[in-house]
């Protein structure tokens, strides 16, 4: 009797564990992602408090123009005004500061830092200054402009030492400098991962701006005036005709701060997004561990109903149990959840976004949202299984094995259908003209519909999927497959995670296919060079423009023509403007011009896409006011319209910009070489042309064409670490149901066992039926995947997506995955069942 | 295996009262010991038995006489403490798990007294999950005869939960002789069921050795039963307390009441 009464005791409290482990693993990627987000706000928060410590005014330019994603584009200013603001009463000190792009070439020749994607690569200014960021370390202050100081972290990376020669691109282009200091930002060997190039203030101006302009004057002052005081001063005494600002140290940091912050912001969405997915995935898994553990107990409450219990008392008993583990699984959770946000910062460390380290932040809201929605998560799920548990018939004390009852089939059918037609109705309304807002709706109604259908079609579906393991694997397979469709309400549930996470990574591939498939289709459309230089560093820095013109001289070279970006306003909006040499693109780029020619773009033209022409209702002759960054605003008047926007809805040409303090970098430069020429020795010579600028990379076109698609497969990658998390609860949920399944299968299995089932046979059996689980949640997942990943091609179509792509490899990758996290999850399962010791388990009644 | 043939003690030479008979299984100085130091308790203490090739043979005792014990270590479901258990010539203990599950598939037959079947399998499945276990295809010509003796030509398409308790208990008659093994070991079989429906599966027992030429040890605490057996071996506190050949129920009663049952 004690044997027995240790039994049920350790049964639960397996029992009890398994259910914990749901709700860990559903708040665990919760609080892991918001203490994430929260550390990573932090860090950048301290970085840029730290960066102003010593500033107490900020004087720029008041001529800006912001762009989508917290770009902006602001002008610059004398560098004059340091000695006006010098003599400003109550200013200690003034220094000029420049941020502007500067990279450091490593002794190997290659840069140092990220290209695009990484923390920024800066070029500053080293003055004696009471505010001052930086300070030398070992060797000398900048002077003269053949010397330079760098921060320890790039020296480091790039095995550079004092004295030593070391090469540095600018928007000027790139020079070789001598090596005299290495620089320490405070006690940080380098702020948040950027790197950073030193000189002397007027090789600053010269190398990285433009001699006589600075980007900002940094301001100490002597103490007799508060700071809201010295900013009032300085504005007073800067000449009217500059157009230009003045901040205090604290508005600054702040602005910095919030920039940084919106940014991160739609970061933080973007985890919060997966992190519920994550959590409804875990939902089921809940709801399933505790359908199963009810019907378990089937007996144990029977028995209790029999001698007396109300059903109230025994749905009761369950969601207090179900209240304890809510609050055990989500403190658990929460602390496994802190462990988790420093594998997340593993995790986009491994896709090159290289994030500052600090110390972890643990927010009293996100302790608050871990513990709260994971006690609501776990009695929501609890509710319907509780309540079941107290509709038991005291009859079913008598009862051989737990049953769980398939409710009315009929009834789940018909609404499952219903629920499902009319989400494809809703669909099917959209592509034939209705809003698309609801997409969203019809897609919900499909995903609800096919789970309330699953525990219908989850036996049909399983013993079909089943047969080929009954044919190979002889009865141990034919016993896996009629043990995953022998519980059908079970196998769905166990599924259904695996199902959502599957549609979900299917359409997100078929997105991706789509994306590249039109990418591809459009360069090789429009493309019609043979090579590409081409950089990442949109926005911040590029090619020097005379990076075209070296090339065009090339004698193996036809053309070459660069294409660049300038941010402008217009319309009172911030917009990227492509720039382009219309003398030399003919022929290299294909935009589709509707009766006109390239040479129709004159300084004073701009050709307009026909998408933006159709909705703002411009034609050719029409005039367009347009704001540059140097603050000037320009009647251009239309001159041609073009079909393909892929390059930009605006185009000028380069040479109205020439002579102003506009910044212009190229983003791409691209090459037609002649006829007949050798490949090996076009490309050497191309290689070598590139090099002396240190920046950009030499492609072919088909490597240029592949390279548009980089960036939709670095999405494609943080998208599916994201969606990951959901797949490991779905693997986790197949482990705990195969738990109790075997659990449940004791005696069954010490029979097997008795009449002559080797334990190798045991584990196939096992194995089998996750395979069988997973495959059924794949398949169907697979399959709303596609018809997902269709409509969200089709709501992008305004945006240029014409055509879907199916992801055929993927798919078949997918399904292979599946299979093996079905061989995976097995593990565990199979081994306890070859333990079930064959005597107890017959002796059991 | 030096025991045999030394150990002439009082069990020995009762067995040997049918000399004609080949053993089919066999224990020599059995012990099964459970605990430790103080609390050792013998399930079974020094039993040395064998089992005629072609007898239906019963083993009775009170509760805790070990029988159900001796059963399991025959089997090869249990292992003894000490001596030795062997079958068709075949010492068990120096047998594997994986020899030993072969062994259960290949050379034995199980009834137990209930959860005989696979839910997931038809009776038919049922009744060749031994051979389909090994892989094999049994003797088909044979299959049939059982299926026929123990009537269930037209319920071999049905499940466990389609069947009655009797029919469920002939099916589990039906996988214990489908693999024409050595020896079958039945643990209480009829104890689930009323007395109608037992004896119609007791006599397909009967029939099994009789026509089939089968080999039968039944563990059993009901002398009616018993009395279905060629042989009585009796066991109480661990160590075989007697035998008995051609048995009937009042004789089986009788001798129980002695035993202290």
């Amino acid at each position: 009797m004690f044997r027995i009464a240790l039994k049920g005791i350790l049964g639960r409290k397996a029992r009890l564990v398994l259910t914990s482990l749901a709700v860990i693993l559903g708040t665990a990627f919760l609080s892991g992602t918001s203490v994430f987000s929260a550390t990573l706000n932090r860090t950048f928060d301290n970085l840029f408090s730290d960066v102003f410590k010593n500033v107490d005014a900020y004087v720029r330019s008041s001529q800006v123009i912001e762009a989508d994603f917290g770009q902006e584009e602001r002008q610059r200013i004398p560098v004059s005004l340091v000695d006006t603001i010098k003599a400003v009463p109550g200013v200690s000190d003034a220094a000029p500061d420049i941020q502007a792009f500067a990279r450091i070439i490593g002794s190997d020749g290659k840069p140092i830092g990220a290209d695009g994607n990484g923390p920024p690569t800066f070029g500053g200014i080293y003055t004696k200054f009471k505010g001052a960021l930086w300070t030398i370390q070992e060797g000398k202050a900048p002077l003269s402009g053949t010397e330079v100081a760098i921060d320890e972290a790039s020296a480091k990376k790039g095995k550079l030492t004092v004295g030593s020669t070391v090469k540095i691109v600018a928007q000027t282009g790139s020079r070789e400098f001598t090596l005299v200091g290495i620089a320490s930002y405070g006690d940080v060997r380098s702020p948040g991962g950027a790197t950073f190039a030193l000189f002397d203030p007027t090789t600053a101006q010269e190398f990285l701006a433009k001699p006589g302009f600075v980007d900002d004057i940094l301001i100490t002052g002597d103490g007799s005036l508060s700071d809201t005081a010295l900013a009032a001063a300085v504005t007073k005494a800067l000449p009217t005709e500059i157009k230009a600002e003045t901040l205090t140290g604290a508005e600054i940091t702040k602005e910095t701060q919030d920039q940084i912050g919106s940014a991160l912001s739609f970061f933080g969405i973007l985890l919060g997004v997966f992190s519920y997915i994550a959590l409804g995935v875990g939902c089921f898994v809940i709801y399933n561990v505790f359908s199963i553990s009810a019907a378990q107990r089937q007996r144990e409450n029977a028995l209790l109903r029999a001698i007396g219990a109300s059903k109230k008392q025994i749905s009761r008993a369950m969601l207090i149990e179900a209240t304890v583990i809510g609050i055990f699984g989500s403190l658990v959770g929460l602390v496994a959840g802190i462990g988790l946000s420093k594998a997340l910062s593993a995790l986009l460390r491994a896709l090159s976004i290289d994030i500052p380290s600090g110390g972890l932040v643990v927010t009293t809201s996100a302790i608050q949202q871990t513990l709260i929605v994971g006690l609501l998560v776990t009695l929501a799920s609890a509710w319907f299984p509780a309540r079941r548990a107290g509709r038991v018939p005291p009859l079913a004390a008598m009862r051989e094995t737990a049953v769980e009852q398939i409710a009315s089939s009929k009834k789940r059918t018909v609404g499952g259908l219903l629920t499902v037609g009319a989400g494809v109705a809703v669909v099917a309304a959209v592509t034939t003209g209705a809003d698309t807002k609801w997409l969203g709706i019809g897609i919900l109604l499909v995903f609800i519909g096919t789970i309330v259908l699953g525990p219908v079609i989850a036996r049909p579906v399983a013993l079909f999927l089943g047969r080929p393991a009954a044919r190979f694997r002889g009865v141990t397979g034919s016993m896996a497959r009629q043990n995953s469709a022998r519980n059908p309400k079970r196998t769905a549930r166990t599924a259904s995670p695996v199902l959502i996470g599957v549609a979900l990574v299917t359409a997100v591939t078929a997105l991706a296919a789509s994306i590249k498939g039109q990418i591809d289709d459009v360069f090789t459309q429009q493309f019609k060079g043979d090579y590409a230089v081409s950089t990442n560093n949109r926005g911040f820095g590029g090619l020097s423009p005379s990076l075209a013109l070296d090339i065009s001289k090339l004698p193996q070279v036809d053309k070459a023509t660069g294409i660049g970006l300038v941010t402008a306003k217009l319309d009172d909006k911030g917009q990227y403007i492509t720039t382009i040499s219309p003398d030399s693109i003919n022929g290299v780029w294909n935009i589709g011009l509707v009766d006109a020619k390239y040479s129709d773009l004159s300084a004073s033209n701009i050709f307009v896409s026909q998408k933006k022409a159709e909705s703002k209702g411009l034609t050719e002759g029409s005039v367009m006011n347009i704001t540059f960054a140097d603050g000037t605003t320009r009647p251009l008047t239309v001159s041609g319209i073009y079909e393909h926007n892929e390059i930009g809805d605006y185009i000028i040409s380069k040479s109205l910009i020439a002579d102003t303090t506009v910044v212009n970098f190229d983003i791409g430069v691209y090459i037609v070489t002649k006829p007949g020429s050798d490949g090996a020795t076009v490309r050497a010579t191309l290689e070598n042309a590139v090099k002396k600028y240190g920046q950009g990379e030499l492609l072919s076109k088909r490597q240029y064409i592949d390279k548009q698609s980089g960036n939709v497969n670095q999405l494609l990658g943080l998208i599916y670490g994201l969606l990951f998390l959901s797949v490991i609860i779905a693997i986790v949920g197949i482990i705990i149901t195969l738990l109790l399944s075997v659990f449940e299968r004791q005696r069954e299995l010490g029979l097997l066992r008795a009449v002559g089932m080797t334990r190798s046979q045991v584990r196939t059996t096992v194995r089998w039926e996750s395979v069988i689980t997973s495959l059924l949640g794949a398949v169907l997942g697979i399959v709303l995947g596609i018809g997902l990943g269709w409509v969200i091609v089709f709501a992008l179509r305004d945006q240029g997506l014409s055509s879907f792509s199916l992801p055929v490899g993927s798919t078949i990758f997918i399904v292979f995955a599946s299979f093996v996290v079905g061989v995976l999850a097995a593990i565990y399962p199979a081994w306890r069942a070859t333990k079930v010791d064959i005597l107890s388990a017959l002796n059991t009644n | 295996m030096s025991a045999l043939g030394l150990n002439l003690n009082a069990d020995t030479l009762l067995s040997m009262t049918s000399p004609s008979l080949a053993v089919a299984a066999s224990t020599h100085n059995a012990k099964k010991i459970y605990g430790k130091d103080d609390s050792v308790v013998y399930a079974l203490n020094d039993v040395s038995v064998d089992f005629y090739s072609g007898q239906f043979t019963a083993i009775m005792g009170p509760s805790g006489s070990g029988k159900s014990t001796l059963m399991h270590c025959i089997a090869g479901l249990d292992e003894l403490t000490e001596g030795s258990a062997i079958i068709d010539g075949i010492d068990l203990s120096v047998m594997n798990d994986k020899a030993l599950t072969e062994l259960r598939r290949e050379k034995i037959g199980f009834i137990f007294q209930s959860f005989n079947l696979v839910p997931t399998l038809t009776a038919d499945e049922n009744i060749r999950l031994p051979l389909l276990l090994g892989n094999k295809k049994g003797n088909e010509e044979w299959i049939q005869r059982v299926i026929n003796t123990v009537h269930l030509q037209d319920r071999l398409s049905h499940r466990p939960s389609e069947l009655s308790g009797g029919q469920q208990q002939r099916v589990a008659v039906a996988r214990a002789l489908a693999s024409e093994p050595r020896i079958i070991f039945a643990d209480e079989p009829t104890g689930n069921l009323d007395s109608t429906t037992g004896g119609e599966i007791l006599s397909f027992m009967r029939m099994a050795v009789d026509e089939l030429k089968q080999t039968i040890v039944m563990v059993t605490h009901d002398p009616v039963a018993a009395s279905y057996a060629d042989r009585i071996v009796f066991l109480a506190d661990g160590k075989v307390a007697g035998e008995m050949l051609e048995p009937t129920a009042e004789k089986v009663l009788d001798r129980m009441k002695s035993l202290g049952n």
